[in-house]
């Protein structure tokens, strides 16, 4: 594999050098908008597969960049993955050209907009999973939701602009609060050493009095748990999903709701580790809720796409659990589970696209018994969905496994955490499965579904890559695992040494 | 000595002499050459430029017997508003000319004097180091604003607007002199650095006129309770003269009440004071906002978000100190850029000058008039404080300076405002680009110099935004210039 200089600044600015040349086309340039789009997205792939040189034996962040940015304030450019961020990447880098290339043919008004607005998205999400200073972060952070407001916006279905209004203040007022405490934490650094600085590598160490860290890590868990989203911050996010386009949506569980957990991991866990040993049963018991109540309420759907965004609930609330019981297998499931649901969601809501591309609607009653009219969709869906209930030799299940049985073996942890979470999966089989039954093997009611075209080449492909990827990971896990063990060791001791206790006593 | 003193003196005034006679040479060309009028603009311009330029080299010793700042400030603050002056007059000339065509003024002549002899007042505010001096450019800026809100002769909104700016600012003015005239019955000088000695902060009297004196700028400012002329003004007054109203003499008017605060109380603002700028601050903050989500119209809807904004800045009023006075300068450049930029696309946006400005009709303009409203949108984005704008920058220094006196409950109330704003800023870019024109009429054709003034305000709205080192940098070395603001 070639070694490219600068790779994480090729990777995070290409997608936005495309948006900003994208600007310069003539408006009425669907075809090459679209053209150029899915080349330069592909090229960040390509770019990203370089990343996979990163060696899990060091597990420290790599290919790192530093320069200054705003001097004064000792803000950095300092950007590095480690094993947490490494597969995250790689996912935002795959889902991207998946959305995009998914979108060639159903997205028909403002190409050059849409196509524009999914790339700038691109920058903010890489930028984000590979800042290592605070603003720089926050920058990253905040830039994604103006794209995403448009993407919804404009391209989205009928109740658009209260579902993409929605999404922005709910994402923004977590987010505000997280600014006020990277303020205040930069401040304080200031007060302690004259410099300023907002650099992971100089704020890490610091430590907080408990009164402080309480209200500092439950500033910046607003940010993340909204994202997630957290019972009973979830809201916004199947409203935001119903609406946005189907790559929206693609995108938005393949990646934006990672962030969230990206960002306890990387930020309210280590920063504050006793306020969130501390918090970790009330989160671990919002993760429970999520899990029972998003998997109850996903069941009583009429909607396919409303759905598989509750189900989004219910599978965020198990990787939540994971993180909350703190332990090196529960916590490298929850990263592997985090790149799972991507996969699994990402290629559920492209082919509820595809149903809705050619019926428009994704009301479930209007189905049934389509399975011999397109088989090859009625396949792919099948499969996508037992990767998503955990179905062996898939990917879903190698996650679940890890997060359940960590949870379970966790000491200091009462095991019906893990009972409680087992149902979960069980209860997805229930209303997944279900869903497959009544839109493809329940008899043919409706007469127009008769006709119904099965999916296209080009969609096909990229569901295709989907199903592989998941194939890849279930058969061959430790392939993924290795990459992230290490990091997440590495986290949890370092969190375990600045609380100076083990975890299980904090609790 | 004499002579020297003179010369010093003279070449201390150059730059303001420079904007005057140019206005000057405008007036007398308006009367008898008025087949020049098309280069008028480009007139002022020069005019504009020659100021900032001058106002660097002008020498660094207080002219006019100590009333006059020749400091590193001051060039800052001249860069200000020649900026400021350059990006309305941009955006004058096309707007103004399609007024002359509809029948709304007969001239555009007399409007490029005014400006600039407005500026010239404003110059004189925030150079002034004595009271008298700066209320002879409050008072030389407000008179001619009062003739610029009533420009449209034959609208009658605009008339209103004049009507309403001219009674509730002499209003303020007096209530600036009578100010004026109890601190000097006590103290029994004018000059701000007279009174940093008399340090009688806790004397009555002393206090009654500080608050007189302090409520005439807070009115120009138009921080709330003293903000209820801004809406009606704005919505009647010509859009580039309100692009200008709406930064330039609240830059100058702040620069003021520093200079005053730091003056009396020599950089420590008693804690009742500060109590009391801290709930100016909240409530326009809350006032600006709220009301804001409420409005209709483009032109109120900036009115109330410039309320809202001064409130933001009047944070760092409460907050008080070097660093807080570069905060606020900050903010003011950046507010600047984002804030004639909306003016700019709204002047650009609408066709009838003589009806009112509703929101609702820039439905489509993302795509009819896409450079406009991009800036439109931008602009937007940085008032409500998004990240990688000028308006974040803003935001970030001003409740940093907050955070490092404590007073996070003042961020956090700030943080909160910006959240409500975000809800109108938000719905301004859906109706750009999220619905269906209403009207069959496009906007008007763009002309060059609003192409130009957009883009520049668009460009500066992202590189403050990316790249504010350097702008922190000039802000701290001229709060550094002030006297009395402390360590």
């Amino acid at each position: 594999m070639i070694a490219v200089p600068h790779l994480l600044s090729w990777l995070i600015f290409l997608p936005a050098a495309g948006a900003a040349l994208l600007l310069l086309f003539p408006a009425r340039a669907a075809t090459e908008a679209k053209t150029a789009g899915v080349v330069v997205s592909l090229a960040v792939f390509v770019l990203s597969v370089g990343l996979w040189r990163y060696d899990p034996a060091i597990a420290a962040f790599q290919f790192g960049e530093s320069v200054p940015w705003i001097p004064p304030l000792g803000i950095t450019y300092t950007v590095g993955i480690d094993g947490i961020s490494l597969l995250l990447v790689l996912l935002t880098t795959f889902l991207t050209p998946v959305a995009l290339i998914f979108s060639l043919s159903h997205v028909k008004q403002n190409v050059r907009g849409f196509t524009a607005a999914f790339l700038l998205l691109e920058t903010g999400m890489l930028g984000s999973l590979a800042a290592l200073d605070l603003a720089l972060f926050y920058v990253f952070w905040e830039v994604m939701l103006v794209p995403m407001y448009f993407i919804i916006g404009i391209w989205g279905g009928k109740r658009k602009i209260y579902a993409a209004v929605k999404f922005f203040l709910f994402t923004m007022a977590g987010s505000l609060l997280m600014f006020l405490a990277i303020l205040y934490m930069a401040v304080q650094y200031h007060r302690a050493t004259g410099d300023w600085s907002f650099s992971l590598e100089h704020l890490y160490p610091m430590t907080f009095p408990i009164a402080t860290q309480t209200i500092l890590f439950f500033a910046f868990a607003a940010a993340f748990l909204v994202k997630v989203p957290i019972f009973p911050l979830h809201t916004w996010l199947p409203d935001a999903h119903t609406e946005a386009p189907t790559a929206g949506s693609i995108i938005l569980a393949g990646v934006l709701l990672k962030l969230g957990v990206y960002g306890y991991l990387r930020f309210a866990l280590p920063f504050f580790p006793q306020a969130a040993t501390r918090f970790a049963p009330w989160l671990a018991g919002l993760a429970l809720i999520g899990i029972v109540y998003g998997s109850m309420v996903a069941y009583a759907q009429k909607d396919m796409k409303r759905l598989v965004a509750y189900s989004s609930v219910a599978h965020l609330g198990l990787v939540m659990l994971g993180i909350a019981a703190l332990t090196s297998t529960s916590t490298s499931g929850a990263v592997l589970q985090s790149v799972n649901h991507g996969l699994s969601t990402g290629a559920l809501f492209l082919l509820v696209g595809v149903l809705y591309e050619r019926r428009h609607t994704r009301e479930i009653a209007a189905y049934g018994g389509i399975a011999k009219i397109v088989p090859v969709t009625a396949t792919l869906f099948l499969i996508a969905t037992l990767s998503s209930i955990g179905l062996p030799g898939l990917n879903g299940f190698v996650g679940e496994f890890l997060i359940l049985t960590g949870t379970f073996n966790a000491p200091g942890v009462p095991r019906w955490w893990a009972i409680v979470a087992t149902s979960g999966m069980i209860l997805s089989a229930v209303y997944l499965l279900t869903l497959v039954q009544r839109v493809f093997w329940t008899p043919l009611v409706h007469e127009e579904n008769r006709t119904l075209p099965d999916i296209r080449t080009s969609e096909f492909l990229v569901c295709a890559a989907l199903v592989l990827a998941m194939v890849a990971i279930g058969v061959a896990p430790n392939l993924f695992l290795d990459k992230i063990h290490g990091s997440v060791d590495t986290l949890l001791a370092f969190v375990r040494a600045k609380s100076a206790a083990p975890l299980e006593a904090l609790r | 000595m004499i002579s020297a003193a003179v010369t010093l003196d003279a070449r201390a005034a150059l730059p303001e002499a420079v904007l005057a006679g140019a206005g000057c040479l405008l007036l007398l060309m308006e009367a008898f050459l008025p087949a020049t009028r098309r280069a008028f603009g480009a007139i002022s311009i020069l005019a504009a430029g020659g100021y900032m330029v001058l106002l660097e080299r002008i020498p660094a010793a207080r002219a006019f017997g100590g009333t006059l700042d020749g400091s590193i400030f001051a060039h800052v603050f001249g860069l200000f508003l020649g900026l400021a002056a350059v990006l309305t007059l941009l955006v004058a000339r096309p707007y103004l000319e399609r007024a002359v065509q509809g029948g709304l003024v007969a001239s555009d002549g007399e409007f490029y004097p005014l400006l600039l002899w407005g500026a010239v007042g404003l110059s004189l505010m925030a150079r002034g180091l004595d009271l008298l001096v700066i209320f002879l450019g409050l008072e030389t800026f407000s008179l001619c604003f009062y003739i610029l809100a009533a420009y449209f002769k034959r609208s009658e909104a605009s008339s209103e607007a004049g009507l309403k700016y001219f009674l509730t600012g002499a209003f303020a003015s007096s209530f600036t002199l009578f100010g004026i005239a109890f601190v000097f019955g006590k103290t029994g000088t004018t000059a701000i650095a007279g009174f940093a000695d008399a340090r009688v902060a806790a004397d009555p009297l002393l206090l009654a006129g500080l608050v007189f004196l302090m409520s005439g700028f807070a009115f120009k400012v138009a921080l709330a309770p003293f903000h209820a002329w801004a809406p009606d003004v704005y919505a009647g007054m010509p859009t580039p003269a309100v692009a200008f109203l709406s930064v330039a003499p609240k830059g100058a008017a702040l620069v003021v009440l520093f200079r005053v605060l730091g003056g009396v109380f020599d950089g420590l603002p008693s804690s009742r004071l500060r109590a009391g700028l801290a709930a100016v601050a909240v409530l326009s903050m809350v006032i600006g906002n709220l009301v804001a989500l409420a409005q209709r119209d483009i032109k109120r809807l900036l009115a109330y978000s410039g309320i809202a904004h001064m409130g933001y800045v009047a944070i760092t009023l409460a907050v008080f100190g070097r660093d807080a006075f570069a905060a606020a300068l900050v903010y003011l450049f950046a507010y600047a850029l984002t804030n004639v930029g909306a003016f700019a696309a709204v002047a650009a946006l609408y066709r009838d000058e003589s009806k009112a400005h509703p929101v609702g009709l820039l439905a489509g303009m993302g795509t009819r008039a896409p450079l406009a409203a991009g800036v439109l949108a931008l602009c937007m984005i940085s008032l409500g404080g998004i990240p990688a704008t000028a308006g974040f920058i803003g935001k970030f220094f001003v409740f940093k300076s907050a955070i490092e006196k404590d007073l996070l409950w003042l961020a956090l109330v700030g943080v909160i405002n910006s959240l409500v704003s975000l809800g109108y800023y938000l719905r301004v870019v859906y109706v750009l680009y999220m619905r269906e024109p209403v009207e069959p009429e496009g906007p008007p054709p763009l002309a060059p110099e609003s192409r130009l003034a957009l883009l520049l305000c668009g460009l500066g709205v992202l590189a403050v935004g990316l790249f504010p080192g350097r702008l922190w940098q000039i802000a701290q070395a001229a709060s550094r210039a002030v006297p009395h603001l402390g360590p």
